[in-house]
């Protein structure tokens, strides 16, 4: 007979204690998986959510200005150095910004804020500013009205909690209140009706500004309303000056709502006394594989000249990395601790299993078994109840894997608002599977194969005598 | 009698249950070290968001959170403050003038909210005074013939008043200090050499080490190379009361370190008298009180009985000051409950297996048992008792032992400074301190009690469906 089919056959003779060490190893493979794909879906999302809504992939920069982010690092944006980013394959454009920090003020009120010059329609390639606009406003007579409407009561009851809200698209907005997807198209359509937000837009060549939402309400001012900005300009000039706001913006960042002010490029150029000048050029890319980024990193950081330097996304974003692997090591210490428990509870089996089966490895060893057949069948058990175990584990966690995929955990209402309130986005999507799952087989079988070394040695150093009295 | 005969029981295969034993040993010493690991980050957050960022009350203007508008203000003659300090349960009060500005060094200009104090009166709810980093200065001691301002670590490092720099003191003193002299021959290239900022320091220094050679000196190098331009000064620029843009320069009195990136990026402390002087507000009217009172638990019916009495002001408690620090102090311990369980539902798996093998292998001497007259019921609690021993003896120990590592720990503390920027940049201090409360293992008891009673069901089941006649027979 084949080994493994008796190592099968072995398995199943005590079936009992098979299916609870299996079932440990399931529980552990299980919670694992769901744990880290949910950890890893989070960063993921707040890593797309930073990268393409802010820095993008890469960036051309002077090269003191990302550790020293003055108006005076700036660099020439000439039509050449243009040409030679999107000559690059994978390239599908560049995005010139201008980016500082000044006071604002309105009226009697003062906030530092950063002023971000962008090419208002080049923009839609990284952060589209356009589909950022306001679109709902649930302002006091947008409450009112929307109370007296025909909207569902348990919808109503949340508009207190809201109020003063803005909400740049019908799903953010559905988020909140609690909307399921079905009644969207019902209930939206009213929400549109009281609490329509008439924004505007900025444009190359004309003064006009965008500001975030927060900052809005912050300095009580409103669309025709103007700012006064006031910095320190290139080469230590003073930069003033007074524009008309002409759109507000929600972004989805808290921290960044609070103190963005969006202007067109030249414009700022204009206020910061640096004319044809640019502190970053973003590129835009078609792939955003890690290795086509890092090879782009070095072919564009040959082809630029001493002041200029090409930054990637890690170097750019390295405080959310250095969070995220802190966060991330936590929640491996947690699964380390699960799985040493479990490495115990397989080493406990076999140690009960070899004991139990002392004689029958003498009788077998006596009728003529070799001792390395043995050893090799109680391997192919011990390697099936792990696989037995891992593969459990993972079919019963790739549904829910790929459920929390489409449906991401979303937290509403009350939640929602605290989870805002802590600078991040209410929502916990799912990790698609991926080297993760690997890492928690390879785990589960080097326990296996630690604990097989104590039958192994026992069989090796059986004296069939002594094992057949017992 | 059944204790005895079910304690002697788990002593008969003495290996395997020390497998057993051992396997909740560690499942509970991890278990309960993690979770003061946890707990201690989450408590020193706390305390540095009560004894350094907010207190426990914070009064200001109706609306005045809204945007901070300086005309939004309180004066003595309101009556605030003897009306605060005749509610029972008020400990200290202060009041602060706030206004938005601007600092700036010739290089860089940050924006910044500029607070005037009165800076002995501070001292009894803050301990912002302790933290002033040692060489940088000190908590408004010393005169100068500028104004004072007090600014937090990050805001220096921002304006390039911090920075770093190598020369031949430095690696002198990194000589003394037993650093190989291969790494300062590689640093002493660098020799006379000024970083205006700390990341480029870092990368230049990271540029030339090997990375042991870094994890092994890299702090030490690090804190030598650190240096404070003594007299540093700093321009202020702000509004006054007239709406003029008012610049002033001061000196900076000293730098302070709590450990939390945006509130020391934004937060510039000046005597409240200078401030007056500059703005324009007047010396007693203020913007906010803070209030520290004796009983936590308390914070929320002194919260509304200040309501009542000031209906036009806006009060609010730490929870509502900090609503991500409420939430975590409100669930942290059902948390904590989720962690052990999953520990504890693993470690069952292993007592169950062991628990149903000793029962399988006595089938002969339990029915044994069960035919000379034990009955039932005590067989059962014979088997539970087995397991709820080996669980509990395993627990004990698992608890002894982290409860041990946790008094080893918690004096010096655990330095995670490859992540201090992440974890201070969101509040947390990187240096944990191990803790937990007794409650915390009174509940693992219970946890682990509670285990060890439903791991034995199946096996103690398994046991009483022995049919006595037939037990007998088996070999």
């Amino acid at each position: 007979m084949k080994n493994y089919k008796i190592a099968w056959r072995n398995l199943w003779r005590n079936k009992r204690r098979t299916l609870i060490t299996g079932a440990s190893v399931f529980f552990a493979i299980f919670f694992a998986l769901i744990m880290r794909s949910l950890q890893l879906g989070t960063y993921d999302h707040m890593f797309r959510n930073a990268i393409e809504s802010y820095t993008g992939y890469l960036q051309i920069q002077h090269e003191d200005f990302w550790d020293n982010k003055v108006v005076d690092n700036v660099f020439a944006y000439s039509p050449e150095l243009d040409r030679v980013v999107k000559g690059m394959k994978n390239c599908t454009g560049t995005v010139p910004r201008f980016e500082s920090f000044a006071l604002a003020s309105s009226g009697t009120l003062t906030k530092g804020v950063m002023v971000m010059g962008i090419d208002p329609e080049k923009e839609a390639l990284l952060s589209d500013t356009r589909s950022k606009l306001v679109k709902y406003h649930l302002d006091n007579t947008a409450i009112e009205a929307l109370r007296n409407s025909e909207l569902p009561e348990n919808i109503k009851k949340n508009l207190d909690l809201f109020k003063g809200n803005s909400y740049s698209n019908g799903s953010s907005l559905a988020v909140d209140f609690n909307i399921e997807d079905k009644d969207t198209s019902a209930i939206l359509p009213v929400f549109r009706e009281y609490s329509f937000f008439n924004n505007g837009y900025i444009k190359l060549g004309e003064p006009g500004a965008l500001i975030g939402d927060k900052l809005a309400a912050y300095l009580k001012a409103g669309i025709g309303d103007t700012i006064v900005l006031l910095g320190q300009g290139y080469h230590g000039t003073t930069a003033a000056g007074k524009y008309r706001i002409n759109g507000i913006v929600k972004i989805p960042t808290p921290d960044l709502d609070n103190k963005i002010v969006y202007l067109p490029y030249d414009i700022c150029q204009e206020l910061f006394y640096a004319p044809g000048m640019l502190t970053s050029l973003a590129i835009s890319i078609k792939d955003n594989d890690e290795n086509t980024i890092n090879e782009m990193l070095v072919e564009i950081g040959q082809k630029l000249e001493a002041p200029l330097k090409v930054l990637g996304w890690r170097e750019m974003n390295k405080l959310i990395i250095n969070q995220m692997d802190a966060d991330s090591k936590s929640g491996m210490i947690m699964i380390f601790i699960l799985y040493l428990v479990i490495a115990f509870g397989i080493f406990g089996t076999v140690l009960m299993m070899t004991a139990e089966r002392r004689r029958e490895f003498g009788v077998l060893v006596a009728i003529g078994m070799q001792k390395r057949k043995l050893a090799t069948v109680v391997t192919m058990e011990m390697i099936l109840m792990g696989l037995l175990g891992i593969f459990s584990g993972i079919i019963a966690a790739l549904p829910v894997i790929f459920y929390g995929y489409k449906h991401p955990i979303r937290f509403y209402g009350e939640m929602a608002k605290m989870y805002e309130d802590y600078g991040m986005e209410a929502i916990m999507p799912f990790l698609l599977p991926d080297m993760y799952v690997i890492w928690q087989s390879v785990v589960v079988a080097i326990i296996v194969i630690i604990a097989l070394i104590y039958p192994l040695r026992k069989i090796r150093s059986m004296e069939v005598v002594n094992s057949l009295k017992a | 009698m059944i204790l005895k005969t079910a304690w002697k029981n788990v002593w008969r295969n003495r290996v395997r249950s020390l497998v057993v034993i051992a396997s909740v040993t560690v499942g509970i010493f991890a278990g309960v070290f993690a979770v003061a690991f946890m707990n201690g980050m989450i408590a020193q957050r706390f305390d540095a968001a009560i004894d350094e960022e907010i207190s426990h009350i914070q009064i200001t203007g109706k609306d005045y959170l809204l945007n901070n508008d300086p005309e939004i203000y309180m004066t003595p003659e309101d009556g605030i403050i003897p009306a605060i300090k005749s509610i029972p349960g008020v400990e200290y009060v202060v009041t602060r003038t706030i206004v938005t500005g601007m600092a700036s060094t010739a290089s860089k200009s940050a924006g910044v909210q500029i607070i005037g104090i009165n800076p002995d009166r501070e001292k009894e709810i803050f301990k912002l005074y302790k933290t002033i980093i040692p060489g940088t200065g000190d908590y408004f001691e010393t005169e100068s013939k500028y104004d004072l301002a007090l600014i937090g670590q990050d805001l220096a490092k921002e304006l390039n008043i911090i920075r770093f720099a190598i020369d031949s003191t430095v690696l002198s003193k990194l000589r003394n200090k037993e650093v190989p002299d291969e790494i300062t021959t590689k640093l002493e290239a660098f020799s006379g050499k000024r970083f205006s900022n700390g990341k480029k320091f870092i990368s230049t220094v990271t540029s030339v080490l090997t990375s042991h050679e870094l994890r092994q000196y890299g702090q030490l190098i690090r804190e030598e190379a650190w240096s404070y331009r003594e007299n540093s000064r700093m321009i202020l620029t702000f509004l006054d009361r007239e709406n003029n843009q008012v610049s002033s320069v001061f000196r900076i009195a000293g730098i302070y370190d709590i450990k939390n990136a945006i509130f020391e990026q934004s937060q510039v402390f000046l005597r409240n008298e200078v401030l007056s002087r500059l703005t324009g507000i007047d010396e007693s009217s203020f913007h906010k009180v803070i209030i520290r009172i004796n009983d936590l638990g308390e914070s929320e019916n002194i919260t509304n009985e200040i309501r009542k009495k000031f209906p036009g002001l806006d009060v609010k408690n730490w929870k509502e000051l900090q609503p991500d620090l409420a939430m975590m102090t409100d669930y942290v311990h059902q948390i904590y409950g989720f962690f052990m369980v999953i520990i504890l539902a693993a470690l069952a798996f292993g007592i169950i297996n062991t628990m149903l093998m000793a029962v399988l292998e006595r089938t002969k001497e339990l029915g044994m048992l069960t035919a000379i007259g034990m009955n039932k019921k005590k067989v059962f609690s014979m088997i539970m008792l087995e397991s709820v021993f080996l669980s509990i003896t395993g627990g004990i120990t698992g608890m002894i032992a982290g409860w041990g590592t946790i008094l080893l720990t918690a004096k010096k503390g655990i330095n995670f400074a490859q992540y201090a920027e992440g974890m201070e940049a969101i509040g947390y201090s990187a240096h944990i301190f191990p803790e937990i409360s007794a409650s915390f293992f009174i509940m693992v008891v219970i946890l682990i009690f509670l285990t060890g009673i439903a791991s034995s069901v199946y096996p103690a089941l398994k046991a009483l469906k022995l049919d006595p006649a037939e037990a007998i027979r088996t070999e």
